[in-house]
């Protein structure tokens, strides 16, 4: 498989301490990088990093074999999503949420909303398509979790960073997620996965390769 | 001859400042702990005054363009640094943003009442300039400072819907655009709520002034109309320069919300 990702000697400083983590890792296309490190340890942080929400104090990410810097931010996230844990919900119907990334000019550029692929989407995480025209602020947080997590994947990123997706998530929904994360990491070429998850078993998931945050620069935990 | 005043003598001035006793009474008996500033406050506002009845009075007398425009520029850099200071959400924000906002809108807006609309002779009578421009400044100092609070506030209360569009590709611009509206508005609701109540529930400083005066009331209406909207149009300018200006200012050179704002600060 052809790499997809990479993370190259990127250091930087969870909550701004003086701590300071190394990390390098790659990433396979169709394949899933595991974030691992104890609570506080920076994994958080360091999807934000590897988003440009955040500057990192050395190195870089690299999307097929290009440098982050060859990039505009703006470009860089729109194919670097960042999913954070506490899933943003905008005013409006749950519709208009789905549609709000559509708005933005970077994605109405390239991508079209495909209603079609919203529906399959919904009911392979247990959501009726009711939901839609449903106030978004009165999901409940399992609900709203799904539905940012269809909202990441209708954009179509090339690299998906999902911070904690399962953990508002019920036995079954989780399982859901996982399924349906995996499906779209393979159904096309040039995706990969970078997640951080304490809950369920994401040693299963497909190729997964794992970086760790709890090592500071120098090698003591 | 005093063109219809009737003149104020030193004791009718003193005694006006029992109207401020009675204030004072109020906030002793009620232990507001406002009596130290209420008097402070009036021993501001006579010497203020007095010492700007001495400068506009050389001023008017000389009525030089350069004096003026040093004058406007000094009464400018003030609002701006009385406004950034009236702004809780906003630590050291830089006055010199706040001060070419306020000089930018105040002198268009200034210019085109004084030269085109009331068109004095000369054009930069200070007897008009001064007045027209202090009005102005007067409200754009608050609506600027309305508004630079508000952009701070609601960036801060809805960091992660901004950082969220940011993660989609949203440009900084996208991405605080309703907060920037949000901003505006608030810095404009004052001013379109005078011009809603205006002559119903408030008669205005100046058309009061110049009635006090002894100036026919039609007469006063008009300069008054001319006021009032010269002020809409100045805090609008005003608001969106500043606004315009201050939203990258949160932003890093990657187009990232900076830590100080950002709902994350990992």
């Amino acid at each position: 498989m052809a790499k997809l990702f990479e993370i190259r000697d990127i250091v930087f400083s969870p909550g701004g301490g003086k701590r300071q983590v190394r990390v390098s890792g790659t990433l396979d296309e169709g394949s899933f990088m595991g974030v691992r490190g104890p609570s506080g340890s920076g994994k958080t942080t360091l999807l934000r990093v590897l988003a440009r929400l955040r500057g990192a104090g050395e190195g870089q990410a690299l999307l097929e074999g290009r440098g982050w810097s060859e990039f505009t931010p703006v470009e860089w996230r729109r194919k670097v999503h960042y999913m954070s844990q506490k899933p943003v919900i905008f005013d409006g119907t749950v519709g208009q949420n789905l549609r709000m990334p559509f708005g933005l000019a970077a994605v109405h550029g390239d991508t079209a909303f495909d209603g079609s692929r919203v529906s399959a989407y919904l009911e392979r995480l247990y959501l009726s398509e009711s939901i839609l025209e449903q106030d978004a602020r009165t999901l409940s947080g399992g609900e709203a979790a799904r539905i940012a997590l269809i909202r990441a994947i209708i954009v179509a990123p090339r690299v998906l960073l999902l911070d904690e997706p399962l953990a508002a998530l019920d036995l079954r929904a989780a399982s859901a997620v996982t399924d349906l994360v995996c499906e779209w990491a393979c159904e096309e070429p040039g995706r990969g996965v970078v997640i951080v998850s304490h809950a369920g078993d994401i040693a299963a998931l497909p190729g997964i390769s794992y970086v760790e945050t709890g090592v500071e620069e120098g090698g003591s935990k | 001859m005093n063109n219809g005043i009737i003149p104020i003598s030193d004791v009718q001035l003193a005694l006006s400042v029992s109207l401020v006793l009675v204030a004072g009474g109020i906030s002793a008996l009620l232990r507001l702990g406002l009596l130290n500033s209420l008097l402070w406050g009036t021993v501001r506002t006579f010497v203020q005054l007095t010492f700007v009845g001495y400068i506009l009075k050389y001023v008017f007398a000389a009525n030089n363009l350069w004096i003026i425009a040093g004058l406007i520029v000094v009464m400018c850099f003030i609002a701006a640094r009385a406004s950034v200071k009236r702004t809780p959400n906003v630590p050291n924000y830089p006055v010199t943003l706040a001060f070419w906002s306020i000089l930018a809108s105040t002198v268009l807006v200034g210019f085109v009442v004084v030269r085109i609309i009331i068109n004095p002779e000369p054009w930069y009578s200070a007897r008009i300039v001064i007045p027209v421009f202090g009005m102005i400044l007067g409200n754009s100092m608050n609506g600027i400072a309305l508004s630079l609070d508000r952009l701070y506030g609601e960036v801060r209360s809805r960091a992660d819907e901004i950082e969220s569009l940011l993660a989609f590709g949203a440009t900084p611009w996208e991405a605080v655009r309703d907060c920037v509206r949000e901003a505006v508005r608030s810095g404009m609701t004052p001013t379109i709520n005078s011009l809603m109540v205006v002559g119903l529930v408030s008669l205005p400083g100046m058309m009061t002034g110049q009635i006090l005066s002894g100036a026919d009331p039609h007469e006063a209406v008009r300069y008054q109309i001319v006021v009032m909207l010269m002020i809409a149009a100045a805090v609008a300018l005003g608001c969106l320069l500043l606004v315009g200006l201050s939203y990258k200012r949160m932003f890093t050179p990657d187009g990232a919300l900076k830590a100080e704002v950002s709902s994350s600060k990992k």
